[in-house]
C-alpha cells in the first residue's frame, strides 16, 4: 500500500520532468552559431536627421581558427531609421542572425550627432537590457564612423578591441586621453555642474581604398589605420570642440585621472631631462569668501621617476633634485592652466566639474548660480597648486656623459 | 525465527526434535535432503553403539575429519566400553579435538549446521547430536582491494568469508569491547550476518536500530550486502546512499573506531557500515594515512570535483545558450567559432556525449580486460576525435565531457558518484530548460533534499546542517592526528576523547 501511494506521487513529478524536456528551446534560449556577437556600434545622423547605425559583427570561425581564409574578421551592417529603436530592429533585414550587443565593447559617435545632441542615442544605449554599461564611447574625428569601423586592423583581429585596448594603454601610460563608458557620460550630462569629455579616434589614411580589405594588413606599416585623437569637450549634450594633446593631458592632472605620464623639463642649460609621473593626486576646492568671481583651487600631488636625462647634470645634488621638483611642478601648471582657458574662453564649458565642487563647498552660491553656471563659470578665478616629488632617478645615479 | 506468511519452511520436519533411533532419523535426513549427492554419511561403531557423521562434501575440510573426527572415534574409542549414554557424555566432553562443538537437539539446527559445513555426529539411542566445526572451503583468500587502491596504507581487503572478515577486523582493534552480534538472515540462503561495534563507543540507540531492522528483514536470499543495503537504508528514494560500504578492513575499523556500526554479510567483501553521512564519502582512509596538509587539500580537490562532475555539462549549457553576456569575449568568440557548423543544440550535443560515455564506461566495465582496450580505443579515437573532426560535436563539449568524467572518478566512494551520474542529467534538462535560474532551483531542490536525510537516526548533512563546530576538524579540513581529539559527536555520544594532544613531540 505504501509502495502504491510513492508511485502516485511519482507519476506526476516523471511527467513534469518529460514535458520540461519538450518545453526545451522555448523561452530565450539562444544557441551560439545562432548570434551575431556585436563588437563595435556606430552611430552618426545623415543629411535627413535620420539616424545612421554600423554595427560591426565579428566572424568568429575566422577569428579563432588556425587556417584563415579569406572571409574578414569581422563584418559590418549599416542602417538608417527614424529612431534607433527602429533602426536596431531594422538590421534584421540585413543580417542572417539576430545581433547580440551585449559583449559590445565600444560605441563610435559620429561630429554630426554630437554637434546636434547626444540624447537621444544615449537613452536607448542606457534602456535597452541588452546593452551592457561597460563600453567605452569614442567620437570620430573628421571622418565618417561608417569608415571607421570598416578598417582592418593589423596585429588585432577585432578593430574595437584594438581601440579599445588602445584607449586603455594610453590612458594609463600617457594620459592624453580618457576611457568614457555610458555612465560617466550620463552622469555628467545629468549633473548642472558638469559637462562631459569624450576620447576621439581618427582615421589615418582614409583616401586609401582598401582600409576595409585585409590587404591593408598585409602591409608591414598598413597604410591605413585608426588612432587615438584627445579629448572632446561637450557643452550640455553638444559637442563644443577639440581639446589639444596638453590640454587634454591638462585635464587629467586636474580631475585626478592621470595614472602616468611623461614630462619634458628642460635643464638648466640646453637639453631635457625626461620625468616619468608615478603616482598623482588630485583636489579642487572652491571659494566665494563673499567676492565674486568665485575662486576654484585645484591641488596636485605627484610622486615621479627620473626617466631620460639628455643633459649634464650632477643629479647627486639635492638641489638638482629640487631644481627638477620646481620645473616639474611649473610644468603640470602649465598644462592645467592651458586647459582650464580653453574650457573657459573658448568652449565656455565646466568640463572640470568644477560646478559640482562649489555645490559640496558652498552650497549658498551654487544655489544662486546653478541655473546659469556656464556663464559664471566662464568668469571663474582658478588657482593651482603642484607639489612635485621625485622619487627614483633609475639605474645610473648620473647621466651617462657625466664628465668627472 | 519469523513467522512465514506466504514462503513454507524447507522441510515439514524442520523444528521436530531428532529422533532416537538413529536409521530412522538418517532416512529422515536423506529424504529431507532429496538424496544429494553431496551429503556424505558415514556410518560407524564405537563399542557397540551404532553411529554415524554426516557432512556436506566440499563444504568441509576433510583433513580436519580425518584426523580430529574420524581417527579420534574410531581408533581410540572402541577400548572404551561403556553405555551409550555415557559414551555420548565422554565423546562430548573429552574425546574430540576441536575446538568448536555444538548440541543440536532438532533438525532446523541439525541441518543449519550441517549445510554450513559443519559434521554432526549421531549416536543411536540419543536424540541430540555434536556439531563439530569442520568447516573448510574453497576461497579467494585475502587479497589486495580491487575497487579501493591506495598508495599508502593497508592494502588488504576483505573476502567473501564471514570468518576471515570478522578475523581481519579483530587483528585492527584487539579489544574485549568489539563486539560480534551474529544472525542469519535469507529463509533459504540462511545468510550469517554479524553486526559489529565497540561497546561503550557506539551509541547504544544506532545499534538496537540496526539490529531492529535487520531483523525485521523477511526475504529468501541474501547474495550481497546490497540487498540489505536495500532493506535497511534511510530515504528509500533517495539517490543519495545512506550507508557506506567498503571492502576495505582498515576503512572499516577506521569508522567502527569512531563510534559507528559496521554490517558483515556471508559471502561477499563488501561491508557495510551506519550511520554514512554525507562528508564521510569525500573522506578516504589514506586521509588519514598521509600528512594533514595534503589530506585536506585533496578533500578540497574532491568536493570541487563533486561540483565539477554535477554541474559542468549543465553550466555548459546555461552560459552558451542563455548567458553568453557572462562568459568573458575571447572565450565566447572561440565557442562560437567551435559551434559555427554543430549541426545540434548545446543541449543535445551534450546529452548524447554523455550518453556516449555512460555507455562507454558501462562497457569497459563489462567486458572481459583483453577486449576493454579496444573499446576505450574506439571510445577515444573514433568518438572523441573523429567526431570533432566531423562537425558533429565542438571540441569544446569533448572537453567538458571529458573532464566530467575524470572528476567523477576523483570522488573516493563509488557510492556518492552515482547520484553525481543521474542527476548531472536532471540538472543538464534544466539548464537546457531555465539556464542558470532551473540549476539554482535544482541546487535548492536537492540541497533541501540532502538537508532532509537522516542516516540511522543521524542528519545527512550532519556536522554542516545542523553545524557543529566540535566537528568540523575532520570534515573539509583534516587535522592533525593529535588535533582529532575527540569522536565524532554526531555519531559517538559517549567515551569521547581519542587521544591527548599533548602527548605530541613539541
Amino acid at each position: 500500500m505504501v509502495k502504491r501511494k510513492c508511485f502516485k506521487r511519482i507519476i506526476p513529478i516523471i511527467l513534469v520532468m518529460v514535458s520540461l524536456l519538450m518545453l526545451t528551446g522555448c523561452w530565450n534560449s539562444r544557441e551560439l552559431d545562432e548570434l551575431g556577437i556585436a563588437v563595435a556600434t556606430g552611430i552618426d545622423k545623415n543629411e535627413e536627421g535620420e539616424f545612421i547605425i554600423i554595427v560591426q559583427v565579428i566572424n568568429p570561425s575566422e577569428i579563432a581558427t588556425d587556417a584563415p581564409t579569406t572571409r574578414p574578421p569581422v563584418s559590418s551592417y549599416t542602417i538608417t531609421g527614424k529612431s534607433m529603436f527602429e533602426a536596431f530592429r531594422k538590421l534584421t533585414t540585413k543580417s542572417p542572425r539576430k545581433i547580440y550587443f551585449s559583449q559590445m565593447r565600444l560605441v563610435v559617435i559620429g561630429e554630426r550627432l554630437a554637434e546636434e545632441g547626444l540624447m537621444p542615442a544615449l537613452d536607448f544605449l542606457y534602456r535597452d537590457h541588452e546593452f551592457r554599461t561597460s563600453f567605452y564611447i569614442a567620437l570620430a574625428k573628421g571622418e565618417s564612423v561608417e569608415k571607421m569601423l570598416s578598417v582592418i586592423t593589423p596585429y588585432e583581429k577585432i578593430p574595437a578591441n584594438k581601440i579599445m585596448n588602445s584607449i586603455k594603454a594610453s590612458e594609463e601610460a600617457w594620459a592624453s586621453s580618457k576611457g568614457t563608458t555610458i555612465d560617466k557620460v550620463l552622469s555628467a550630462l545629468r549633473s548642472p555642474g558638469e559637462n562631459p569629455v569624450i576620447g576621439g579616434i581618427e582615421l589615418i589614411g582614409a583616401d586609401y581604398p582598401l582600409g576595409d580589405n585585409k590587404m591593408n594588413v598585409e602591409h608591414v606599416d598598413a597604410p591605413t589605420k585608426v588612432e587615438l585623437d584627445h579629448l572632446a569637450a561637450f557643452k550640455e549634450d553638444r559637442l563644443a570642440g577639440w581639446l589639444t594633446e596638453d590640454q587634454s593631458r591638462g585635464l587629467n592632472f586636474a580631475t585626478g585621472d592621470v595614472k602616468s605620464t611623461i614630462l619634458q623639463i628642460p635643464c638648466k642649460e640646453k637639453g631635457t631631462i625626461g620625468i616619468e609621473i608615478i603616482r598623482t593626486k588630485a583636489g579642487m576646492t572652491g571659494k566665494t569668501n563673499g567676492t565674486s568671481p568665485p575662486k576654484l583651487e585645484i591641488s596636485v600631488e605627484t610622486e615621479a621617476n627620473i626617466g631620460e636625462v639628455a643633459c649634464d647634470m650632477d643629479l647627486s645634488n639635492p638641489d638638482t633634485i629640487d631644481y627638477l621638483n620646481k620645473e616639474t611642478e611649473k610644468e603640470i601648471k602649465k598644462l592645467i592652466e592651458s586647459a582650464v582657458t580653453v574650457a573657459k574662453e573658448d568652449f565656455e564649458s565646466d568640463i572640470f566639474g568644477a560646478g559640482n565642487v562649489f555645490h559640496r563647498d558652498e552650497p549658498r552660491y551654487w544655489k544662486k548660480v546653478e541655473k546659469d553656471w556656464n556663464k559664471h563659470f566662464k568668469e571663474m578665478d582658478c588657482e593651482i597648486k603642484v607639489q612635485a616629488d621625485i622619487r627614483r632617478k633609475g639605474n645610473t645615479t648620473q647621466p651617462i656623459d657625466k664628465k668627472g | 525465527m519469523k513467522p512465514s506468511g506466504n514462503d513454507s519452511s524447507p522441510s515439514t520436519s524442520a523444528s521436530r526434535p531428532l529422533l532416537l533411533d538413529l536409521n530412522e532419523s538418517l532416512q529422515l535426513i536423506e529424504t529431507t535432503m532429496g538424496e544429494s549427492s553431496d551429503l556424505v554419511v558415514r556410518h560407524m561403531q564405537i563399542g557397540k553403539t551404532p553411529c554415524a557423521a554426516l557432512y556436506i562434501d566440499g563444504l568441509v575440510d576433510k583433513e580436519t575429519i580425518q584426523n580430529f573426527l574420524l581417527e579420534a572415534l574410531m581408533l581410540e574409542m572402541p577400548s572404551k566400553r561403556v553405555s551409550t549414554k555415557h559414551l555420548y557424555q565422554i565423546i562430548k566432553e573429552t574425546s574430540l579435538p576441536i575446538g568448536e562443538l555444538k548440541e543440536v537437539d532438532t533438525y532446523e539446527k541439525f541441518f543449519k549446521h550441517l549445510l554450513s559445513g559443519e559434521t554432526l555426529l549421531m549416536l543411536d539411542k540419543v536424540d541430540k547430536a555434536l556439531a563439530a566445526s569442520t568447516r573448510g572451503w574453497q576461497d579467494r583468500g585475502v587479497q589486495e582491494a580491487t575497487s579501493e587502491s591506495v598508495i599508502r596504507g593497508p592494502k588488504e581487503a576483505f573476502t567473501e568469508t564471514l570468518r576471515t572478515n570478522t578475523s581481519l577486523l579483530r587483528r585492527k582493534i584487539k579489544s574485549p569491547e568489539l563486539r560480534m552480534d551474529s544472525m542469519s538472515i535469507g529463509k533459504r540462503t540462511q545468510t550469517d550476518v554479524v553486526v559489529s561495534y565497540l561497546d561503550g563507543i557506539a551509541d547504544e540507540q544506532v545499534v538496537q536500530e540496526v539490529h531492529r531492522r535487520l531483523e525485521q528483514i523477511d526475504v529468501d536470499s541474501i547474495l550481497d550486502s546490497g540487498y540489505l543495503e536495500e532493506y535497511i537504508q534511510d530515504g528509500q528514494y533517495s539517490p543519495f546512499p545512506t550507508i557506506y560500504y567498503s571492502e576495505k578492513p582498515d576503512a572499516i575499523a577506521a569508522g567502527i573506531l569512531e563510534g559507528r556500526v559496521a554490517i558483515l554479510t556471508d559471502g561477499t567483501p563488501n561491508v557495510l557500515l551506519v550511520p554514512a553521512l554525507f562528508v564521510n564519502f569525500f573522506q578516504s582512509s589514506e586521509d588519514y594515512y598521509q600528512r594533514a596538509d595534503i589530506g585536506t587539500l585533496i578533500r578540497i580537490l574532491r568536493l570541487a570535483c563533486f561540483n565539477i562532475a554535477l554541474f559542468m555539462p549543465s553550466l555548459y549549457i546555461a552560459f552558451t545558450t542563455f548567458h553568453q553576456e557572462m562568459i568573458p569575449s575571447s572565450l565566447l568568440i572561440s565557442l562560437a567559432a567551435q559551434r559555427e557548423g554543430v549541426p545540434f543544440p548545446a543541449f543535445v550535443e551534450a546529452m548524447i556525449m554523455e550518453l556516449t560515455f555512460e555507455i562507454l564506461r558501462e562497457a569497459g566495465v563489462r567486458l572481459p580486460k583483453p577486449v576493454g582496450s579496444a573499446v576505450s580505443i574506439v571510445g577515444a579515437l573514433v568518438l572523441g576525435q573523429s567526431a570533432v573532426q566531423a562537425g558533429l560535436v565542438s571540441p569544446a563539449m569533448v572537453i567538458v565531457v571529458a573532464l566530467t568524467a575524470i572528476s567523477s572518478f576523483v570522488l573516493p566512494s563509488y557510492n556518492i558518484a552515482i547520484p553525481v551520474r543521474m542527476l548531472r542529467f536532471t540538472f543538464m534538462i534544466l539548464a537546457a530548460t531555465f539556464g542558470l535560474y532551473g540549476i539554482i532551483l535544482g541546487l535548492i531542490g536537492m540541497v533541501l533534499h540532502l538537508c532532509s536525510l537522516r542516516s540511522f537516526g543521524v542528519p545527512y548533512m550532519s556536522p554542516l546542517a545542523p553545524f557543529v563546530p566540535k566537528d568540523q576538524k575532520d570534515v573539509l579540513v583534516r587535522f592533525p592526528r593529535w588535533g582529532l581529539f575527540s569522536r565524532p559527536t554526531s555519531t559517538s555520544k559517549q567515551n569521547e576523547t581519542r587521544t591527548n594532544p599533548t602527548s605530541k613531540e613539541s
